[in-house]
């Protein structure tokens, strides 16, 4: 299987965890393409580079959330302010009292900082403490109060 | 909504997107194509004309240096070509150095510092910019006049609305540097909430 063959399959098998990132990171959907154009450049730029001393979704994840990062803070300066409730799934099979309900998780997601959304997109998607950990940077316990202190203020959210 | 309740909806989520998934081969090579990049990796065309701008300005006052025939002249338009040259390109290294943050390098924790601190570094750089073009508003005024009139800005009389023209344009410019101050402030305080909060 050549390179670009392999590459191709890691993203087609990734895909999603593509979307949800950038969906987290974009309020629509114009920069919502250009951060997935990104991530994927990213990665393709990357790729010679991956040795496999970690698993392949912790390299994909790391690349994409500092893709993602990085291009949220350079959008912020365009002011890009378009309603959250106008990003929909993609179209097929559309459910709009599921996506009623994305909006609102996404509402508190955004909600959070920086360092907190890449967290607790990582916890939504089943990882360890300690792949956290490797992902962002901070020790797996910080992950622990973090997590903690994410769960508190949407609490707090609720109550008021 | 509380977090287990995310994680369901989470879960919900990514089994409809995973049933959806539709790239393409041809979609997905061509996304790692450098002419597809979007647009948050063009440099803007402010910084990029002001630079050009900047070299032809230095550019004219270098093929006319021999007409400055007083040492305050020289002064005025070897200091001009200096920071004509020298500012464009501080401020443009500056910029690609943010823009060419390596995001495959580092962590998430680490990829924020290094972004915090080159942000810092093209803020000030960008600061130092504005308030010395104010200095250079002052000495490339004599250096044209010399070039175009032949004459010695220093020894002629001006009008009135020239010197309010000079007034005006520098109370514009420093208003221009106070308003670029608050922007630095602004930016150089949220780079520092982001370093803050990775240590909490």
């Amino acid at each position: 299987m050549s390179k670009e063959e392999k590459f191709i399959q890691l993203i087609k098998e990734n895909e999603g965890i593509i979307y949800k990132i950038t969906r987290i990171y974009t309020n629509n959907e114009s920069d919502l393409k250009d951060l997935y154009q990104e991530v994927v450049y990213q990665l393709w730029k990357a790729y010679d580079g991956f040795r496999g001393e970690s698993k392949i979704s912790t390299w994909m994840y790391r690349i994409a959330l500092n893709t993602a990062l990085f291009q949220s803070k350079q959008a912020k300066k365009n002011g890009h302010r378009v309603e959250l409730e106008k990003i929909v799934l993609k179209q097929e099979n559309y459910d709009p009292v599921l996506e009623e309900r994305l909006a609102i998780m996404y509402q508190h997601i955004k909600a959070l900082n920086d360092l907190e959304k890449g967290i607790i997109l990582l916890f939504l998607e089943g990882k360890k403490h300690e792949e956290i950990a490797e992902i962002t940077g901070i020790t797996a316990t910080n992950v622990g109060t973090r997590i903690g202190r994410i769960k508190q203020k949407l609490k707090e959210t609720i109550k008021s | 909504m509380q977090l287990e309740e995310m994680k369901n909806l989470w879960d919900e989520m990514s089994l409809k997107i995973d049933s959806q998934q539709k790239l393409t081969n041809k979609l997905i090579m061509e996304m790692t194509q450098q002419k597809f990049r979007n647009r948050f990796n063009t440099l803007s065309l402010y910084e990029t004309s002001g630079a050009v701008i900047c070299f032809l300005a230095a550019t004219f006052i270098l093929l006319n240096l021999d007409k400055m025939d007083t040492w305050y002249l020289m002064l005025c338009g070897i200091l001009s070509l200096l920071i004509l040259i020298i500012l464009p390109i501080l401020s443009l290294r500056a910029l690609f150095g943010l823009k060419k943050l390596n995001l495959s390098k580092n962590n998430y924790k680490e990829t924020l510092m290094e972004f915090s601190r080159r942000k810092k570094n093209m803020m000030l750089i960008q600061q130092f910019s504005v308030g010395i073009s104010i200095v250079l508003m002052w000495m490339v005024a004599p250096v044209f006049s010399m070039i175009v009139n032949g004459k010695d800005f220093f020894m002629q009389e001006h009008s009135t609305v020239l010197l309010l023209f000079y007034a005006a344009s520098t109370i514009g410019v420093i208003f221009f540097a106070r308003w670029g101050y608050g922007c630095y402030k602004r930016i150089t305080a949220s780079a520092e909430k982001d370093l803050k909060e990775l240590e909490i």
